[in-house]
C-alpha cells in the first residue's frame, strides 16, 4: 500500500469529522440523480424515491464500507473506544479519581526510583558515541601513567586523565567554593565535544608553561555570567591565580563524574602554578586521576586490554622514578578496560544495591495499586453486567467489548501515568536533596526524562493496564446472556466473590512485606545513630583551612595555625577551639606502618591510622581522656616527641601492660620515637558501621603541616558562632571560601545511604498500607451492599447489632490474618537478601515483625468501621422490599 | 472472516480497474454516472448495489489515481465529478496489463483442466 494512502487513512482515523459530511453530501446527490432518472422514466416522485434507495443499496452500509476503506479500522475503533471510555469515566468521577490517583502514586513512585537508577547508573554521557568510551583501570592512577597511556595512539584514538577538586574562585573577600576538574590535554578531543562559545582545551593548553586557560560549563556560564558572550578572554581568579576563560562546554555536559558537577575545567599541567603546595599531585606516588579513553575504531575493549597488558611493563619501566615500592604497585596493577560511557560515580558504590531494593519496593507498591484498581473495576463490571449483556445481545462481539473495557483501563493508566510523571519530577528533586544531606558539594543529577525513562514509564503504564484491566474485562464478558439480563439486584457473580478477597489478601501480605522492610531499615538507622561513635558531634563546627594558600610554609605555617586557634578561643560562643589533620568520618585517612618500641609490628599491607591534632582537640570533640595528659602548647616541634593512643590500640598492642611511657613511631617518620603520654577513648572514624580502629594521635606542631580542619565547640546559636569564626578567619585567609560545616552534618553524610533507605522504605510502606486499607474497605463496603438483603432478613429475625457488626468484622479479620500470615512468610523469605544493609538486628527481627503485624489491627479496624456501621444501619423493611 | 475478506479483495481489484477504465474513456463522471455505465456494460444489470462504488472511489482517491471536485450537472443538480489523474492513467495501463496476464493464465488453466 502506498505510504501516502497509509497517511491519509491514519489522518481519517483521527479526524472522522472531515470526511463524513462530504460523503453524506455525495450520497444525497447520488440519490437525487437516481431519482431524477426514475422520474424521467415515468415514475411518480414517491416511487422514484423508493426505487432510488433500492438501486443504491443501504446508505448506512455504504457509509460503513467507505469508512473501512478510508481509514484504518482498528485505529478508528480505538479512538471510538477511548471516546466512549472518557464518557463512561466522566459518569463516575469518584471511581475515576480514586483509580487514577492510586495508579498515579504507584507509577509515580516507580518512575521516580527508575529515574534515579537511570541518572546514576545507566545514562550515557552527552558526548559523541558515548558507547565507545572506556575506563582504564578499575580505580585511579597517577598522572605520569596518564601521559604514557595517552601516547598509545595505535590502541587509543584518544585517552585522558580526569581528577576533581573544589577551587576557591573569585577576588579576595568574595571567594566562592566552586567544584572543578583537572584534565589532561586530549579530554575534549577524545570526547568529541564542541564549544558553545570560544574554544575548548587542547593539548597546547596542557603544557607546564602554557598561559593558564579554563573552560567553564554552560550552567556556570548562565549562573555566574548570565550567558554574556564577552566572558571569553575574561580572567578568573582561581586560588588567587588569574586564569583565562577560553570557552564554554556544551549544555548538559558537566564532566566525567555523575553527580559531581565540574564547573571549571583546568589543564592538569598548570596545576603546580595554580596550587604550588599540591604540585606533588603530578608525581608518581599520587593516585588520583581516573583515565578514560576512546579505542581506535578497529580495537575492541577486550583487545585494548590485552594489548595494554603486553606493553604495560615497558611503560612502567620507562617512568623515571626511584620509588621502588610505587613501581611494584604499578607493575601489579591490572589495567582493566571497562565501559566508561556512563562516566564514573561515587554514588554507584554506595547506592546501587539500595536503589535496586527500592525499585523492588516500588514494584510491590504498584502491584498493590493494581490490585486496588482491579478490585474497583470488578465492582464496576458487576454493576455493568446488564449493560454489557445488552450490548452482547444486540450483536457486539465479545472481543469488541473486551477491547472496549480494556480501553477504559488504558485510559485510567494513561491518566495515572501522566500525573505519575509529574509526581516523579517532584520526587526526583526531593531524592537528590536527600542524597545531598551533609555533602560538602550538593549532588547534581540530570533527572530530565530521556527516552529510557519515557520508555520505562510507557511500559509500566501499558503493563499496569493489562494487569488490572484484562481480568475484569474478560470476566465481565464471560457470563451468559440470560442470567445477566434477568432483573435482579441481589444476584452476585460467584467469580468476583472468589477473586476480590484473594486480591485483598495479596495486598495485605505485600504491604506487610514492605512495612517489615521499612521497619528494619528505620531500626537500622536508629541503631547506627544511637551508636556511641566515641565523640560528640552536637555543637561542633568544622572549617577547612590551608595556610599554604596564604603563603605560609614550614615553621611559619605552624605559627600561623597557632595564631588562628589563639584568635578563635576568645571569640563569642566558642567554648574551645582546636585543629587537626583529619576529623572523624571525613572520608580521609592518614595511615602508616606502625613501629612499637623500635620494632615494626605489622606484617604485609597492614597499617595503623594516625591523626595529627592540636591542643584541646579531645576536649573540643569531647573524646574522654582516660589516662595521662592531652597535648599542650609546650608540645612543639623542638620539644620531645609525644603521642596519645586510643583504647583499641592499647588492647591490640599493650594488653594488660603499662602504656604511658612506651614509645611508638612509624616507618619513615621524620621525628624520633614518640613517647606515649596519654590514652583516650576510641572513635569510629572510618565509618559509622566500622568498628573503631587502633589510632595514634600526634601533636600537630610536631608534624609537617599541610591543610587542616579547625574544630570549634560552640555554645548557643551555631550560625552566630559560624559568623564569628568567619569574621576571625576572613582577614587571615582572604583567598579561601571558608565554608563552616557542622560535625553533625558530616555524621549525617556518613549515614545518607541508611537514611535514604529508611525514609523511602517508610514512605512506600505507608503508601502500601493505605492502599491495602482502601482495598479492604472497598471489599467490605461492596459486601455490605451486596448482602444488605440478607442482613435485613437477619435483623428482621432478631439479630443484634453486635452480630451484624461481627458479620462484617469476621470477614475483615479473616482476610487480614491470612494476609499477615502470607506476608510474614514472604518477609522471612525476602528480607535475608537485605541483611547486609541492616545493622544491629536480624532480618527476621521478632520485634519488628510483631510491631508491623500489630499495625494492621487498627488499620483493619479503621477499614471495617464504616462498612460495619452501614451494615447496622440497614433497614430490614427497605432491604426486603428491594428483594 | 477470511472468506469474506477474500471476496472483498477480488471485487476490489476488478472494481477499481473498471472505474479507472470508465473515467479514462468517458472523461469526468460522478458516482451515479459510473454506476449507470457499469449497469450498461454488465450482463446482469441488477447485480450491483450502487453504494458499493464508494469504497472503491475513496481508495482510488487516496492513492492519488483519481481526483474529485464538486460541480453542477446539466439538470442543475450538484454532484462530485471524478477525473483520472496522470498517475491514474499510468496505473491503469499497468493494471490492465496485469489483469490481461492474469485472465489469460486463468483461461489457459481452465481450458487445460477441462
Amino acid at each position: 500500500m502506498p505510504f501516502r494512502r497509509v497517511l491519509r487513512r491514519l489522518a481519517n482515523a483521527f479526524r472522522p469529522g472531515l470526511a463524513e459530511p462530504d460523503l453524506a453530501r455525495e450520497m444525497a446527490s447520488h440519490l437525487a440523480l437516481l431519482e431524477d432518472d426514475f422520474v424521467r422514466r415515468g415514475m411518480t416522485r414517491k416511487d422514484a424515491q423508493f426505487a432510488a434507495r433500492r438501486a443504491f443499496g443501504g446508505v448506512a452500509l455504504a457509509g460503513d464500507l467507505h469508512r473501512d476503506a478510508r481509514s484504518i479500522v482498528w485505529v478508528d475503533d480505538l479512538r471510538r473506544d477511548l471516546q466512549y471510555a472518557v464518557r463512561t469515566l466522566r459518569q463516575s468521577p469518584g471511581f475515576t479519581v480514586v483509580a487514577v490517583l492510586t495508579l498515579a502514586l504507584g507509577i509515580g513512585a516507580n518512575t521516580t526510583i527508575f529515574g534515579l537508577i537511570d541518572a546514576v547508573l545507566l545514562r550515557w554521557l552527552p558526548v559523541r558515541d558515548a558507547r565507545q568510551i572506556v575506563q582504564i583501570g578499575a580505580s585511579t592512577l597517577p598522572y605520569p601513567v596518564v601521559d604514557s597511556l595517552a601516547n598509545q595512539r595505535d590502541i587509543f584514538a584518544g585517552a585522558f586523565g580526569y581528577g576533581t577538586m573544589s577551587f576557591n574562585v573569585g577576588r579576595p573577600g568574595a571567594v566562592e567554593r566552586t567544584p572543578g576538574a583537572w584534565v589532561s590535554g586530549s579530554y575534549y578531543d577524545t570526547l568529541g565535544l564542541q564549544a558553545v562559545a570560544g574554544r575548548l582545551l587542547s593539548r597546547d593548553d596542557d603544557r607546564p608553561d602554557a598561559p593558564p586557560a579554563a573552560v567553564i560549563t554552560d550552567g556556570y556560564w548562565r549562573r555566574v555570567f548570565g550567558r554574556s558572550p564577552d566572558v571569553i578572554g575574561r580572567r578568573l581568579p582561581v586560588e588567587g591565580v588569574a586564569v583565562t576563560i577560553v570557552g564554554v562546554s556544551p549544555a548538559g555536559f558537566t564532566g566525567m563524574n555523575v553527580g559531581q558537577v565540574a564547573d571549571i575545567t583546568l589543564p592538569v599541567a598548570i596545576l603546580p602554578r595554580v596550587l604550588p603546595e599540591e604540585a606533588s599531585l603530578l608525581n608518581i606516588g599520587n593516585w588520583w586521576m581516573r583515565v578514560f579513553a576512546r579505542p581506535n575504531p578497529d580495537v575492541t575493549p577486550g583487545q585494548a586490554q590485552t594489548r595494554l597488558a603486553v606493553i604495560w611493563p615497558q611503560l612502567v619501566n620507562a617512568i623515571p622514578t626511584t620509588r621502588t615500592n610505587v613501581l611494584r604497585m604499578l607493575h601489579t596493577t591490572r589495567l582493566d578496560v571497562t565501559a566508561g560511557g556512563t562516566g564514573w560515580s561515587f554514588l554507584r558504590q554506595g547506592f546501587r544495591q539500595p536503589l535496586f531494593v527500592l525499585m523492588a519496593a516500588v514494584g510491590v507498591v504498584l502491584l498493590i495499586a493494581c490490585a486496588n484498581v482491579a478490585n474497583l473495576l470488578l465492582v464496576r463490571a458487576a454493576a455493568r453486567e446488564r449493560e454489557i449483556a445488552v450490548r452482547l445481545a444486540i450483536g457486539a462481539s465479545r472481543s469488541r467489548i473486551v477491547r472496549q473495557l480494556f480501553a477504559e483501563s488504558l485510559l485510567l493508566s494513561l491518566l495515572g501515568g501522566a500525573i505519575g510523571v509529574g509526581i516523579a519530577a517532584v520526587g526526583g528533586r526531593l531524592l537528590v536533596d536527600l542524597l545531598s544531606t551533609g555533602a560538602v558539594d550538593a549532588i547534581a543529577l540530570d533527572l530530565a526524562p530521556d527516552w529510557r525513562l519515557l520508555g520505562f514509564t510507557s511500559l509500566v503504564v501499558l503493563g499496569t493496564s493489562m494487569l488490572f484491566g484484562l481480568a475484569p474485562a474478560f470476566r465481565g464478558t464471560a457470563l451468559g446472556l440470560a442470567p445477566a439480563l434477568k432483573q435482579s439486584t441481589s444476584r452476585t457473580s460467584s467469580s468476583r466473590a472468589a477473586v476480590a478477597p484473594a486480591l485483598v489478601v495479596l495486598q495485605v501480605s505485600l504491604s506487610l512485606l514492605l512495612m517489615t522492610g521499612a521497619g528494619l531499615f528505620v531500626q537500622t538507622l536508629k541503631n547506627l545513630r544511637q551508636l556511641d561513635a566515641g565523640f560528640r558531634h552536637e555543637g561542633v563546627l568544622l572549617v577547612n583551612v590551608d595556610g599554604r594558600r596564604a603563603g605560609y610554609r614550614g615553621a611559619a605555617l605552624q605559627t600561623f595555625y597557632e595564631e588562628l586557634i589563639a584568635q578563635l578561643q576568645p571569640a563569642a560562643g566558642v567554648m574551645s577551639a582546636s585543629l587537626s589533620k583529619n576529623t572523624p568520618l571525613n572520608g580521609s585517612r592518614w595511615f602508616e606502618r606502625l613501629v612499637v618500641d623500635g620494632r615494626p609490628v605489622q606484617p604485609g599491607n597492614e597499617s595503623t591510622d594516625f591523626n595529627a591534632v592540636a591542643p584541646r582537640y579531645f576536649e573540643t570533640m569531647r573524646i574522654p581522656l582516660t589516662a595521662g595528659r592531652e597535648f599542650t602548647l609546650r608540645d612543639v616541634a623542638t620539644a620531645p616527641a609525644v603521642a596519645i593512643v586510643d583504647h583499641v590500640f592499647v588492647q591490640r598492642y599493650f594488653p594488660d601492660q603499662q602504656v604511658i611511657g612506651r614509645f611508638v613511631s612509624y616507618a619513615g617518620a621524620r621525628v624520633g620515637p614518640m613517647e606515649i603520654v596519654g590514652v583516650v577513648a576510641s572513635t569510629r572514624s572510618r565509618g559509622v558501621r566500622e568498628p573503631a580502629q587502633p589510632t595514634v594521635y600526634v601533636p600537630f606542631a610536631q608534624q609537617d603541616a599541610g591543610g587542616a580542619t579547625i574544630e570549634v565547640s560552640a555554645a548557643g546559636s551555631l550560625s552566630d558562632v559560624a559568623n564569628a569564626i568567619r569574621a576571625v578567619l576572613r582577614p587571615r585567609l582572604p583567598q579561601a571560601a571558608l565554608r563552616v560545616q557542622t560535625l553533625s552534618a558530616q555524621v549525617d553524610a556518613a549515614l545518607v545511604q541508611e537514611r535514604l533507605l529508611a525514609t523511602l522504605a517508610s514512605a512506600f510502606g505507608v503508601l502500601a498500607l493505605v492502599l491495602a486499607a482502601v482495598g479492604l474497605y472497598g471489599l467490605l463496603a461492596s459486601m455490605v451492599t451486596r448482602r444488605s438483603a440478607e442482613i435485613g432478613i437477619r435483623m428482621a429475625l432478631g439479630a443484634r447489632r453486635a452480630e451484624v457488626v461481627w458479620l462484617v468484622l469476621r470477614q475483615s479479620v479473616r482476610l487480614t490474618s491470612i494476609g499477615i500470615v502470607f506476608g510474614l512468610i514472604a518477609a522471612a523469605a525476602v528480607t535475608r537478601s537485605v541483611q547486609g544493609m541492616l545493622y544491629g538486628l536480624s532480618p527476621v527481627d521478632p520485634v519488628t515483625l510483631l510491631t508491623v503485624s500489630l499495625v494492621f489491627v487498627p488499620v483493619a479496624a479503621l477499614a471495617s468501621y464504616v462498612p460495619a456501621r452501614r451494615a447496622t444501619a440497614v433497614d430490614p423493611l427497605v432491604a426486603l422490599r428491594c428483594e | 472472516m477470511t472468506n469474506k475478506a477474500s471476496r472483498v479483495e477480488l471485487l476490489q481489484g476488478t472494481l477499481d480497474l473498471i472505474v479507472l477504465r470508465a473515467l479514462s474513456t468517458m472523461g469526468p463522471q460522478h458516482a451515479y454516472g459510473l454506476a449507470a455505465r457499469l449497469e450498461q456494460v454488465a450482463d446482469h444489470p441488477l447485480s450491483l448495489n450502487q453504494g458499493t462504488l464508494y469504497p472503491a472511489l475513496v481508495r482510488l482517491e487516496q492513492k492519488g489515481w483519481i481526483k474529485g471536485a464538486w460541480q453542477t450537472t446539466e439538470n442543475n443538480r450538484e454532484a462530485k465529478y471524478y477525473t483520472i489523474t496522470r498517475t491514474g492513467t499510468r496505473a491503469l495501463e499497468s493494471q490492465t496489463e496485469r489483469w490481461r496476464r492474469l485472465a489469460g493464465l486463468v483461461d489457459k488453466l481452465l481450458l487445460h483442466e477441462s
